[in-house]
């Protein structure tokens, strides 16, 4: 078994190669499908001179053929090069930049990610203990609307709600001008409580709040929905009902119920991550959340090809490891799976 | 996978006292921190609060006073200016600052050839060091307006520190200005501090926070619930209208320099005809747009040289007036075009580089030629990268562009449109051998009021010719919280924060 499950996940690490390389394919070509270039973004009205134009396409390397330009790229990508920015500021390492960004959006992830669980495993209990119910038909509609809620507009509404209207919390960014913090990860809870720095601790959690909020809420919907489903189909199985008849407590049954209530959605929390991480992008922008979705909207405006290669290279290969994760933790999990 | 990210440094400042801090917002970005290649209004006004140059204008006037020159002298022709510094000139840590460190700086500019390198090379032959005070520029021709030039960012001496063949896009050493940078991250946060070394007088805010936002509704916000003090560049028409009638914030108004216009492609079909050109421009009315489009944060403009300048003269107005569709269909006529045959054009834009407002913009210009009925408009977009492509390769017929002045000069807002040898941008193939002569005579003349003569000429011929229609000139708006004081820009549109205070 260990070795069978050893062969496996190889092969679905080898996977993701072929993924990103698709990937990069497509992304590579629709950005120069369009006429114009990052250069011509960058240098937009201003007036330069034609042959300044053409030295700055020569130090963008963009002169060269695009096959060149192509395997050029992906060379660096196999030794780990994420290439250099070609819009401001220019021959900046791509890298530094998702070392700078992604812990930003992983902190508001996996915030958003805990809540979403939380809220749809409450939704869906609460609906399917109360199956047939008018609560249970309220759980039922707030996972519809939790579902097609979109993100900048529910974002405002609480921005208003909490901010402008009750002035709790703060609508924008990650910590308020003059707080200090010695990051170590670059999650700022986490480096708050490392360091023990309270009021950035305070500061950080306030920030994150509407917008883990917002996106928790957001896909909560998908959980309450299965989680619902699921308990309902369980509880209505044999075993449960031997356990009834023996005079099991009812906290037991339901521990048991959504302990086998839980194996599809451990599958769907693998699948909401790359929503997730889609979702964020979002979210970023609505509350200016200094993230790796932000950048990617500001480097698409620039055009800055690298940068946007690079980050959807890096996105695509940390949702291929996250789904890697979730397949094998589902592995463990279920007997039944097989390898 | 283990997934480490591990950065250090700091984040945030010190926890000086609430007064001794403004917190700005803005949307615009920091492009490059140096000035070899910074070419974009919003680093310009950052690079002014953290560098200065020989001259600059007195905060709130077009006057030009010393700075970091104490006095200077120009030879007959001004083709050689002398300039003597200030002595004892300290960059922000403490580095002496003289004369060979403003040569330095220069022929950096000269080197590296950045953005903004023609400021410098179009007009400087070379520049000398003749002792630790004096500086004398060699120019190429005389140049009427040098000082003018002088207080752009590319002639600021820059820290050692700046690679001398190299742009450094993140350096943050700067120069002497009455700020230094203490923190930078990048789409993020700029802190600047009072600089100790500065040789003026000190900042009225000894810390400077500029907070960097993706769009305007988030900036409000932020404003509204008073995690910034001052929103500036850039709010929406619509925000700015109702934040007026919120008494929470000043809504401070400065007029500004910025322009926008139609370009008309004068090479090909049907654009090529001017009866076509100017009859477009008669049926334009621009107080509609600026009231409907731009709900008032706008004035119409009617010349290229912009509202207040010296020489404007209202051309577009004396020749077309606004909506006059009777002069456009008469135009329209005498070109061979007729309701039953009408004129077809493709109308560009571009949907965010100039805010939401764009579509609209273009949509009002549609139903005001389309008013004539001798006019069907086809709009067309194109993202900002693909769309000054097309601008640059003349790919485009009718299309909507604008404008940030280099220099406070009649000649920036004249030369790089209308001078054959200097409009290839535009891509309008503009050009007008009597033209180009007015255009180099007035760079050349040092007596204001010959020049604006010669400008007054130019600018009739524009009217006459309409390679652009001039449309509208915008003002700029500062939003703050009530007790934030000291909001400063003149006609450079510079804002200088070390005169902003809290009460």
């Amino acid at each position: 078994m260990a070795r069978g499950l050893g062969r496996y996940i190889i092969i679905r690490a080898l996977m993701i190669i072929p993924t990103i390389l698709i990937l990069y394919t497509l992304v590579f070509f629709f950005l120069r499908i369009l006429p114009g270039n990052p250069v011509m973004a960058v240098v937009g009205t201003k007036n330069i001179p034609p042959e300044q134009l053409e030295h700055l396409m020569e130090m963008a390397g963009l002169d060269r053929p695009l096959y060149v330009q192509y395997f050029d790229y992906l060379r660096g990508i196999l030794h780990g090069d994420f290439g250099v920015t070609l819009a401001f500021p220019m021959g900046k390492p791509v890298w530094d930049y998702i070392a700078q960004r992604f812990p930003a959006t992983l902190e508001l992830a996996i915030w958003a990610f805990t809540i979403s669980v939380l809220l749809g495993l409450l939704t869906g209990v609460i609906g399917a203990t109360r199956k047939g119910t008018k609560t249970d038909t309220a759980m039922r509609v707030y996972s519809i609307v939790a579902y097609t809620l979109f993100i900048p507009w529910f974002g405002m509404m609480l921005q208003y709600l909490f901010g402008i209207h009750l002035h709790w919390l703060p609508t924008s960014g990650r910590l308020d001008p003059g707080v200090n913090l010695h990051t170590v990860t670059g999650l700022y809870v986490l480096d708050s409580i490392i360091t023990g720095n309270w009021d950035a601790l305070v500061s950080s959690v306030r920030h994150l709040i509407l917008p883990a909020l917002t996106l928790g809420i957001v896909l909560s919907g998908a959980y309450t929905r299965l989680v619902r489903n699921n308990m309902v189909d369980v509880l209505s199985q044999d075993f449960i009902r031997a356990y009834y008849a023996r005079g099991v407590a009812d906290r037991k049954v339901m521990w048991y119920t959504l302990k086998n209530a839980f194996i599809p959605v451990v599958t769907l929390m693998g699948l909401q991550f790359a929503i997730l991480l889609g979702g964020a992008v979002l979210t970023e922008t609505t509350f200016s959340w200094p993230g790796m979705g932000t950048f990617l909207v500001d480097r698409i405006d620039y055009r800055d090809y690298n940068a946007i290669q690079g980050a959807v290279i890096f996105f695509a290969f940390f949702v291929g490891i996250i789904s890697l994760i979730v397949d094998i933790v589902y592995a463990l999990l279920d007997p039944r799976v097989k390898y | 996978m283990v997934f480490s990210v591990v950065a250090s440094g700091c984040i945030g400042g010190g926890g000086e006292e609430e007064a001794t801090t403004i917190v700005i917002g803005v949307t615009d970005k920091v492009t490059d921190l140096d000035p070899a290649n910074a070419y974009d209004f919003y680093t310009w006004e950052v690079l002014n609060n953290v560098m200065e140059g020989l001259v600059k204008y007195k905060p709130g006037t077009l006057e030009i006073e010393p700075a970091l020159a104490e006095s200077w002298e120009v030879n007959e022709d001004s083709t050689v200016w002398t300039f003597h510094l200030r002595k004892d000139l300290k960059f922000a840590d403490g580095t002496p600052l003289t004369a060979k460190d403003v040569v330095r700086s220069i022929e950096r500019i000269m080197t590296i050839q950045g953005d903004p390198s023609w400021l410098v090379t179009d007009f400087v032959d070379k520049v000398e060091a003749k002792d630790d005070y004096t500086v004398v520029f060699y120019l190429k021709q005389p140049t009427a307006y040098f000082l003018a030039l002088l207080t752009t960012p590319p002639y600021f001496p820059v820290h050692p520190d700046y690679a001398p063949d190299q742009i450094q896009s993140d350096q943050t050493a700067g120069g002497a200005g009455p700020y230094k940078i203490t923190k930078w991250v990048r789409d993020e946060e700029l802190v600047l501090e009072a600089n100790p070394n500065y040789y003026g007088e000190k900042p009225k805010t000894e810390k400077i926070i500029i907070k960097f936002y993706r769009d305007a509704s988030t900036m409000r916000l932020a404003l509204q619930n008073g995690e910034i003090d001052i929103a500036w560049r850039t709010l929406r028409p619509s925000d700015i209208d109702s934040l007026k009638k919120d008494e929470n914030f000043n809504v401070i108004e400065v007029p500004g320099g910025f322009i926008r216009y139609i370009c008309l492609n004068t090479q090909n079909e049907p654009t090529s005809n001017v009866k076509v050109r100017q009859a477009l421009a008669a049926a334009v009315n621009r107080p509609e747009i600026a009231q409907k489009v731009f709900m008032g944060t706008v004035e119409p403009l009617y010349s290229l040289i912009p509202n207040g300048m010296w020489s404007h003269k209202d051309v577009f107005k004396e020749k077309y007036g606004d909506g006059n569709i009777e002069l456009a269909k008469q135009l329209l006529t005498e070109a061979g075009y007729s309701e039953s045959n009408p004129l077809e054009i493709q109308l560009w834009y571009t949907p965010t580089h100039y805010g939401d407002t764009e579509a609209d913009l273009a949509q009002m210009l549609k139903e005001q030629w389309e008013k004539t009925g001798m006019i069907k408009v086809t709009i067309k977009s194109a993202e900002w990268g693909t769309y000054t492509d097309y601008a640059r390769n003349g790919q485009m017929q009718v299309y909507l562009l604008g404008w940030y002045p280099d220099y406070l000069d009649p000649d920036d807002y004249t030369t790089p449109f209308l001078k054959s040898t200097a409009n290839s941008w535009a891509g309008t193939g503009y050009s007008n051998p009597t033209m180009d002569d007015l255009l180099s005579q007035a760079q050349r003349l040092s007596d204001q009021n010959e020049r604006t003569k010669l400008y007054e000429q130019v600018q009739d011929i524009l009217a006459q010719d309409v390679p652009y229609i001039p449309l509208i000139q915008g003002k700029l708006f500062v939003v703050t919280q009530k007790n934030v004081k000291g909001v400063t820009i003149g006609p450079d549109m510079i804002f200088r924060y070390s005169l902003l205070y809290k009460e």
